[in-house]
């Protein structure tokens, strides 16, 4: 090897050690800069708690509640509230309030060992109705805007069920209807032991195991070296863009604990081969939930490459609420909600939600 | 040779003093490090999630815990606390079912719900009949509450 081969070489490997350096660089301003890890990104009061649950009212740059008519989202129980309000400018909940609605969100919180017991009754017909009732207090509205994502659609759809008066728009954000359609988050818990659920002697089921459902659903996602190999590669990215990938990344792996009792009556009710919703009728406690009193005007979106919530399964909400407006989108299933191309569905939502009553059906 | 703002020649590095300087910069990279887990103690947590591939922030990665994970597969044998606990949290719900029936029948008697206060003042609750009827409360719609517990 001659003195020029050796230069080089030792040019290539000092090259290689700066590259390495700035990303570690890179990696410490992120891990120490403050962001919207888990926070939302908009403005907001609670208003009301409960348990583990906080309502939130989002505020405007004065800090005051916005007027006009009202809108309650209803995130998933089993994951973070804030996909709903991830970032400045990334904001569902944010641009629906941008557009002169007052929105209210939910954060069902962390359970705890004691929440195990919790089931669809106490969801739908105790937290979720006490917030729609605060959400009519607060506001002066007898009948609110529902807009409920993944099971927070499902709650949402029940709870319009049983009080189809105190709803005046439903959006349901890739809500599974038909739960034999094969695919998705339910068919994979169901293969990995979701059966073997008590509902009389439930467990909280631990956060590692939900995640590991999703998991599943995203093959590599659970390689320690994959996941390495991709943060590595994108220490490439701006400090701010990775700020970004950081809080989207405290959603995704920040699963929460879920109530056994829950996954159980869901599994038993909603699950493969049982697939209660697709008969419009599902007894819930000591209520006899009829799909058929949903008349408020309804609007389901799906997602092309949802792998949590297939499209099939979402769509078939016509087959039992016959006038809901079913809406696929491009996208996977947080994509659609919070990606970069999410706009499309957010201004969807401003355009139903603001339509007149007029001509709805029932209404 | 390099040119300088005031227009003199100076000498550029040779390999071996940019490998030294190459040096000192990863020293200031690893006391970079040192001092944000001197002085941030979620930043331990924080670059565990890193060397797990993750970004997320605030708490460590959920991983199954070996020796945690027979306790976690099945319900505790003794869950009594548990269930008080619960339906703690359920008598919670009423009694805010039983506070809003009363707002409403309040409210009733004063106007129409578009004149419903924007926020719901507290002092109000100071001035709470001490025993209301339970019965005034189950006609409230929909706060009725059929929780069980």
């Amino acid at each position: 090897m001659s003195g020029d081969d050796e230069e080089r070489e030792l040019e290539a490997l000092l090259e290689l050690s700066r590259r390495g350096r700035a990303k570690l660089e890179r990696l410490h301003e992120v891990l120490t800069s403050p962001g919207h890890y888990g926070t939302g990104a908009t403005p907001s009061a609670v208003v009301y708690r409960e348990n583990k649950l906080r309502l939130l009212r989002l505020l405007d740059e004065h800090g005051q509640p916005r007027k006009g008519p009202p809108v309650l989202f209803v995130p998933a129980p089993v994951s973070r509230y804030f996909i709903v309000d991830l970032l400045p400018g990334r904001s569902f909940a944010g641009h629906v309030a941008a557009a002169g609605f007052d929105v209210f969100v939910i954060d069902f919180g962390t359970p705890t060992s004691e929440d195990r017991y919790a089931d669809l009754t106490y969801y739908v017909d105790g937290l979720v109705r006490r917030s729609v009732r605060i959400v009519s207090e607060l506001t002066g509205q007898p009948a609110i805007n529902v807009v409920g994502y993944c099971l927070g659609g499902t709650l949402s759809l029940l709870y319009a069920a049983l009080y189809p008066d105190t709803v005046a728009r439903l959006v349901l954000l890739t809500t599974m209807v038909d739960g034999d359609v094969q695919g998705g988050i339910a068919w994979v818990a169901h293969r990995m032991g979701l059966a073997g659920e008590s509902y009389d002697t439930p467990r909280l089921v631990p956060a590692a195991e939900v995640k590991s459902w999703f998991e599943m659903l995203a093959p590599g996602s659970n390689s320690l070296v994959g996941r390495v190999t991709d943060l590595w590669d994108r220490l490439d990215d701006p400090a701010a863009r990775l700020r970004d990938v950081r809080t989207m990344a405290t959603w995704v792996d920040d699963v929460v604990p879920a109530p056994g009792r829950l996954l159980a009556e869901l599994y038993k009710k909603f699950g493969p081969g049982r697939n209660g919703l697709m008969t419009g009728r599902v007894q819930i406690g000591d209520r006899m939930v009829e799909l058929a009193a949903v008349r408020m005007p309804v609007l389901s979106v799906s997602a092309e490459k949802d792998l949590i919530a297939p499209p099939e399964g979402v769509d078939a909400i016509t087959k039992v609420v016959p006038h809901a407006e079913v809406l696929r989108l491009p996208g996977g299933h947080v994509g659609i909600v919070a990606g970069r191309a999410a706009a499309s569905l957010w201004q969807r939502t401003v355009e139903f939600l603001a339509t007149s009553r007029e001509g709805a059906h029932g209404t | 040779m390099t040119l300088t703002a005031d227009g003199k020649t100076a000498k550029d590095p040779t390999l071996v003093e940019r490998w030294l300087e190459d040096q000192r910069e990863w020293q200031r990279t690893a006391m970079s490090y040192l001092d944000s887990m001197v002085k941030n103690e979620d930043f331990l947590v924080h670059l565990g999630n890193a060397m797990r591939g993750s970004l997320l922030a605030g708490k460590p990665y959920p991983t199954a815990d070996p020796a945690a994970q027979p306790a976690a597969q099945e319900a505790p044998a003794d869950d009594r606390l548990d269930r008080v606990l619960f339906a703690l949290h359920q008598i919670q719900g009423q009694l805010t079912d039983l506070r809003m029936a009363l707002d409403d029948l309040r409210r009733n008697g004063k106007g129409s719900p578009s004149k419903m206060p924007a926020t719901r003042p507290k002092a109000k609750a100071t001035k709470r009949p001490k025993r209301p009827a339970p019965v005034a409360a189950r006609k409230a719609r929909p706060g009725k509450s059929r929780s069980r517990g």
